[in-house]
Formats: structure tokens, sequence, C-alpha cells
């Protein structure tokens, strides 16, 4: 039993990552219909930057740990979303009139050009957050030791989802992002800007990748400029698991990949891990074609 | 007064005139030396990459600034094999339509074998570095050589010093990389000879971030120790990790753990005690040769190479510009010959070479090292 709570813990760790990713490519998707594939280099980027404000910077030693995490995490995303805003003003909209596979390809080559300007700028030897940077505080769940630096991510991950579907069904502007991703011709119609929209969404996907990007670097260190691609894969998956498009089913998916990964490894096979995950998110998928939470894409026939 | 500079600069092109073009004369004797460095200048060994080639850059620079090997001049061209065996494939073909006649390098065991037999079929001589697995040159191919040790040899000594410590129980962790597998058979076929228990073998993904659900599984088994044959960034992270799960049984790792990027993913604390067997690092070379080379490499890129792997590329290049001063016409079947019987007594950075038929290096490379509370690397007793 202790062995179970440790590898559920383990996998929620994993997972909370890995749905603050996926939630990136949901939005998008869900609004644009269009896999945004550059977006693991934005959380590659939003790694890198947390790097350099908080390690090159010297800011925990300017302003104490506490604000200088809060202000780091702020800046990331600012940062990030900057990026992800140029990103879609260059690549994708002036394609928005052409095919969808343009879009495709368009997305492929901002990804491969994001992982290189990463490499040049901060240069292709991995980096690492040093593990002195944050105090190692141990606390105990279940009767589980659980460095607190996971506590805090997965807990703030979940209270990052939690503001985001808030605002996605609260707000006007999240009423305004609904209305796109179900008819982006009659949201027009409806006096709704679009382009917008669209501009926010851009924002919004790529601030969560940045943080998800520092939560990685702060929580295991190293940080590649390949990284983004393993993550970013992962968390694609999670998304089309929990039904591309739908908000709670991108943290849902990328929860379960984070936990049935942990359990494959731990009860399975370690070599298997993936092989694992992926086959029991094949099987959600033949039973469930649409994801766990499919996003009512019916609605429009 | 003009008439006069003139004259003066056609007196100054009669004296000086000859001596170009006879410097020129003497070049053009004899052709260039063309030899690809195939390293993995990007991807995740990227900081032993760009260190190979470093290293045989500025040593070529130091041969032809003394005239060359032999009065020839040693042209080196890079070639990246990104740490990524389909990669090295592409690497491989450029640098033979560069017309290179020999290659130093590279890092990764599959990595090289995927370039080997590209190499074998155009006939290039190839000095692998950093390429440890068995098998390389168990496929007695006659221009292939590496400056490197075997994983046999390694798998012994690791195994040896495993039970010299006096280690009852261990887990055994590779990366299902074929260096890092063939290494950990090794190491279980002799413990399991000398009758230890291995009640945990298994392989992690490399380039995952989170290993502390493989952690949480192995602490069940309880070993006296964990033994890890893969990669320094894998290394570091289960060390950083099992320091956060305040587990301290040792751990001790093979060569491809030598590199002091291994103590920045750890931190010191959680690095502090991890033992690791590697030919002598950077650090440990003290004759003369090398502390002047590693002066002058500190001196022109403001830091020392970060592991023994890219010395043993700055050796592979010796090798190779002895024998193309030594030899009348240095092309690879003869280099191979001079390599596989007449180079003998020959030293380099890291100790005496000369290479078996086989073309293996011969000779006791490896030593013990332990990290120690500062995160510096030392020698272990």
């Amino acid at each position: 039993m202790e062995f179970f709570i440790q590898q559920l813990i383990n996998g929620l760790a994993v997972g909370g990552i890995y749905a603050l990713i996926a939630l990136g490519y949901t939005m998008v998707y869900g609004v644009l219909k269009l896999i945004n594939f550059a977006h693991g280099d934005l959380f590659t980027l939003g790694a890198y930057l947390g790097f350099t404000f908080l390690v090159s910077c010297g800011l925990t030693g300017a302003v104490g740990v506490g604000p200088a995490v809060v202000i780091c995490v702020i800046l990331v995303m600012g940062f990030s979303a900057l990026a992800g805003h140029i990103l879609e003003r260059a690549a994708y909209r002036p394609l928005r009139k052409s095919g969808r596979l343009s879009a495709v390809v368009s997305a492929l080559g901002a990804s491969i050009f994001l992982q290189n300007a990463v490499m040049l700028i901060w240069g292709a030897k991995g980096l690492a957050y040093p593990a002195d940077l944050l105090p190692r505080v141990v606390v105990s769940i279940a009767g589980q030791p659980v460095p607190l630096i996971r506590v805090v991510v997965f807990v703030s991950s979940l209270a990052v989802m939690v503001g985001l579907y808030l605002f996605i069904n609260r707000t006007r502007m999240g009423m305004a992002i609904r209305a796109s991703a179900i008819d982006q011709g009659a949201a027009k119609l409806m006096g709704i800007d679009v382009r917008r929209v669209i501009a926010v969404v851009f924002m919004i996907g790529p601030a969560l990748g940045g943080l998800a990007g520092v939560m990685v670097g702060a929580c295991y260190g190293q940080i590649t400029f390949t990284m983004g691609q393993l993550y970013g894969l992962k968390a694609f998956t999670a998304a089309i698991i929990g039904g591309i498009g739908n908000i709670p089913g991108a943290m849902l998916g990328g929860i379960l990949l984070g936990v049935v990964e942990a359990f494959g490894a731990a009860y399975i096979s370690v070599a298997w891990k993936d092989a694992i995950a992926f086959f029991v998110l094949i099987l959600i998928l033949v039973i469930r074609p649409t994801g766990i939470l499919p996003e009512r894409v019916a609605e429009k026939l | 007064m003009k008439k006069l500079v003139v004259f003066g600069f056609l007196l100054g092109l009669i004296a000086v005139g000859p001596a170009v073009f006879a410097a020129e004369a003497f070049a053009a004797d004899k052709a260039p030396f063309k030899i690809g460095v195939m390293a993995p200048v990007t991807g995740s060994w990227a900081s032993e990459g760009q260190d190979m080639v470093n290293i045989v850059k500025l040593l070529a620079e130091e041969v032809n600034n003394s005239g060359g090997a032999g009065g020839r001049q040693i042209i080196i061209e890079v070639g990246d094999d990104g740490g990524d065996p389909r990669t090295a494939a592409l690497a491989a073909q450029r640098l033979i339509s560069a017309g290179v006649t020999a290659v130093v390098g590279t890092y990764g065991s599959a990595v090289t074998e995927a370039a080997q037999d590209i190499y074998a079929d155009d006939g290039v001589l190839q000095i692998a570095t950093g390429s440890t697995s068995i098998r390389l040159t168990e496929k007695n191919l006659p221009l292939f050589f590496r400056t490197c040790p075997r994983d046999d040899e390694q798998g012994r000594v690791l195994a040896d010093h495993v039970q010299r410590l006096g280690f009852k129980t261990a887990a055994l962790v590779h990366d299902n990389s074929s260096y890092a597998k063939g290494l950990a058979e090794e190491v279980k076929a002799i413990l399991d000879q000398a009758g230890l228990q291995i009640p945990f073998y298994d392989a992690i993904t490399p380039g995952d971030r989170d290993y502390t659900a493989t952690l949480t599984k192995i602490k069940t088994v309880n070993p006296d120790i964990i033994i890890f044959t893969g990669y320094y960034p894998e290394a570091g992270m289960l060390l950083r990790q099992k320091k956060e799960m305040a587990w301290d049984v040792p751990l001790i790792g093979g060569d491809a753990t030598n590199n002091l990027a291994l103590t920045d993913i750890a931190g010191k604390e959680a690095a502090a005690g991890f033992y690791f067997i590697s030919p002598p690092g950077p650090g440990d070379l003290t004759d003369e040769m090398s502390l002047n080379f590693l002066a002058e490499y500190r001196r022109r890129f403001n830091t020392l190479p970060s592991s023994v792997w890219s010395i043993m590329a700055g050796d592979a290049f010796k090798v190779l510009a002895r024998a193309a001063a030594d030899l009348e016409e240095p092309t690879a079947e003869n280099i191979a010959a001079y390599l596989h019987g007449d180079l003998k007594d020959f030293v380099g950075f890291t100790g005496p070479i000369a290479f078996d038929q086989k073309g293996d290096r011969e000779g006791d490379v490896y030593r013990l090292y332990q990290v120690d509370q500062n995160g510096v690397f030392i020698l272990a007793p």
C-alpha cells in the first residue's frame, strides 16, 4: 500500500506537468483546429528563460527566494506569451486562408526554428538549475516523504488549470473563445473579434507552456534544448486522450498519462513504461475514439 | 624618389620571391592530409562533441604551424552526428564526399556502429574515441580502431570494484543504448558468477526527467548498491532524485558518467559519494606534454575539456598525425597496416598507445573515482 501511494504521488507529479502543457495544445486546437507543434519548444523556451531570470540574473540573491520565484514566473509567462503571439503573427496568421496542411508544415517549421534558436542562444550543452536554488523541504503525505517542490508544482498547476477553466466558462472573453471554437463564422456575425480571440488563445497557451518549463527546471534541474520534444509528444497525447479541444479533458488526460506511466514502471517493467502507457492510451482511444471527454464536435453536423 | 621606391620594391620582390615560391613548392610537394572529425556537436552529448572538435582543431593547428605532418598540411573536416545514429549516417556520407582519408570519432557506440560500415565500404579509416561497445571491433573491419577501452574490460573492472568494496546485493540499471546494455550484461554475468544477488535488472528511458517511479521500485528490493551503466545526464538526475527521497544507497557508474556536468545536474550534495570507473580524466594527466596542451586549451577556450573522451579524440588525432609523418603514402590501408604493426612506444595523453589485430587499444586504463563533498572527482582508494 505504501508503495502504491508513493507511486501514485510520483505519477501525479509528472502528470500535473503533462496536463499543463496539454492545455496549450488543446486550447489552440479548440479554436483553430490546428495542432501547434511548436508548443513543446515554447515550453523549452520557458525553461531557459526561467534559468536566465533565476540563475543568470541572480534574482534569488537579490530579492530572496519567494519573491524571486513569483517575479520569475510572471516574467517567464509574459515572455512566453509574447513569443506565442509573435509565432501566431509570423507563422500562422498569414496561412489562415490556405489549407490545413500548410499550417501544419508551418507549425513544424516553427518548432525546428525555436529549437535551434534556443540552442544557438543558450548553447548546445544542457544547463542545470542549481540544486540549492530553492530550499530543500520535505513534507509528509499519507506517511510518505515528498519534496515540497513537487507538491508546489502539482498544486500550482491544478490551481492554474482551475483558474483557466473558470476564465473560459465565466468571463466574456471565455465565452468569446468558446463561441469561436464552435463556429468561427457565426461568432464573427455575432460581433466577436475572432482575430483577437485567436491572439489571446495564442498567448495563454504558450504562457502555460512556459510555466511548465520553469516547473520542470526547478523540479528536475537539468534542462536541454531538445527537452520539448518528449514532453511535447506526451502532452499532445494527453490532450488527445482527454478529448482534444476540451480543457478539463486535457487535465484529466495529462494526469492519467503520468499515473499510468508510474504504475507501468512500478508493477510491470521500467523499460516498458512508455510502451505500456501508450498501449493503455490506444485502448482508451479504441473504446472512445474522441477521447474521454470529447469536445462537442457532433453539434456542428 | 618614386623610381627609387619602385626599384626598392622590385629588389624586395627578387629577394623574397624565391623564398615564397620555394616554400610553396615544398608544401605542394606533398598533398594535404584530410582528417574528418565525427562528433556530437549538437544533441544531448554536445558537451563531449564540442570538446572533441576543439581539441582536434587545436592539435591540428599546432602540427600545421610546425610544418605539418612530415611536410603535409592537415585539413580538418567536421561532421556533426548529433549523437544520433540516423544523423551519423549523413555525417559519414558528408565526410566521405569531402575526401577524408581517416576519421576521428565518435562518442556513442550506437552512433559509431551506424557509421562504421559506411566508412568501411568507402575505404576510410576510422578511430573511434568514446565507443566502448564490444561488438564494434568483433566485426573484424580492417580499417577500424579505437583509442578507448572496451566494455568487457570495463565490465570486469566495474564488477571487481563492486566486490572489493564489499557489496552483497546490487540493483543493475541501464538505458537500453547499445553501450549501457552491453556493459550491464557484462557486469551481470561476472557478478552472477561471483554469487552476488541482483534483485533488480531493468532499463530506464534516457531523456526522461522523472525517475522517481524507478527509484521507488528499486527501493523495495533494498540493494546494497545501485549500478548504473548509462550516461551522465541520467546519472545526475538519478542522484538528485535519490537525494530528494532521502535514500542514501551508494551509486556506482561506468565511464560515461565521467563528465563534470554530472555535479551540476545532481547538485554537490547529491553527487557526493558517487563512485564511477573511468580512464584518467583531464585533471589527472600530469605528464608535461598533457599539462602544456591543457594549459594552451585553457588559454584558448577558458575552460578544461569536461571529460576524458574528448582527450581520447586528441590521442586518435596524434596517432594519425604520426602515421602521416612516418608514411610515404598515408592511404587508409597503409595507415591501418602501420597502426596494426609498426606503432610501438607511442605515448599519447592517456598513456602508451598500441593497437591489437582487432583495432582495440592494448593495456589497462581504468581507475576508480569518487565524487567528494565539493563535487570534485578524486581517485578513490
